[in-house]
């Protein structure tokens, strides 16, 4: 994979939770420059503020819509259950990149910012909730 | 935010990371890493082309704890720097 040097992107990050989930979660970043091709690291951070273990699992969502098919997670913290135990803060990388093709696309050609947004929901027995690979 | 109102046919897919999902460093133990590349990112304005080196020390972090699985690096983008790394080891 070539890095299209000459094409920065801007990546802007939001972080949510859902209503129920009384998490602390936010990007560590409120901005990244890349370019198609190059793996790029960024992090958000999530603290349980409360006295009980809580198991949350995030989605994630890419505008605009177009440029999501781009958009490649390596490794992230999505989709999986994660426990914060009581007072817990951890950090939560997101290790990604936009593929190259998108430089050739001429859908994309004015496309100069990307918005990553995360949403952490409560993982409750029982629930299913709209992720995939989650079961 | 609220939740995503489709006015059109189409809809994100959101999809799951190529390699899973990373375990949570519950123990901080390579905080210091990430605290490094933050700190490179401040001082760059935020331009991650120049702290790869930094993501790259993050990721070896991980592996050698288990927080990550073992991948080479040259997989995961980091090739130029590995080439570069040999040259200097050969040359000094």
């Amino acid at each position: 994979m070539v890095p299209v040097k000459d094409r920065i992107i801007k990546v802007t990050f939001n972080a949510d939770v859902h209503a129920s989930l009384h998490w602390n979660f936010r990007p560590q970043q409120t901005e990244i420059y890349v370019v198609p091709g190059e793996t790029a690291l960024a992090f958000y951070k999530a603290k349980n503020p409360t006295d009980k273990s809580v198991i949350g699992i995030s989605t994630y969502n890419v505008v605009p819509f177009e440029a999501g098919q781009y958009f490649n997670k390596i490794q992230c913290f999505c989709f999986e259950e994660q426990r914060l135990n009581p007072q817990e803060e951890v950090d939560m990388p997101v290790f990604f990149f936009i593929d190259p093709e998108f430089a050739e696309d001429p859908k994309m050609a004015k496309v100069d910012v990307i918005t990553l947004s995360y949403t952490f929901f409560e993982a409750k027995e029982g629930h299913k909730l709209p992720v995939p690979g989650y079961n | 935010m609220s939740t995503a109102m489709n006015f059109g046919t189409k809809s994100f897919q959101p999809r799951p990371p190529d390699k899973g999902s990373f375990p949570l460093d519950h123990f901080g133990e390579c905080k210091a890493f990430k605290e490094k590349f933050m700190k490179c990112l401040r001082d760059n304005n935020f331009e991650n082309t120049l702290c790869r080196k930094e993501s790259k020390e993050y990721l070896e972090c991980r592996m050698e704890r288990q927080l990550m699985a073992q991948e080479s690096l040259g997989k995961l983008g980091f090739r130029d720097l590995m080439d570069e790394e040999s040259e200097t080891k050969k040359n000094s």
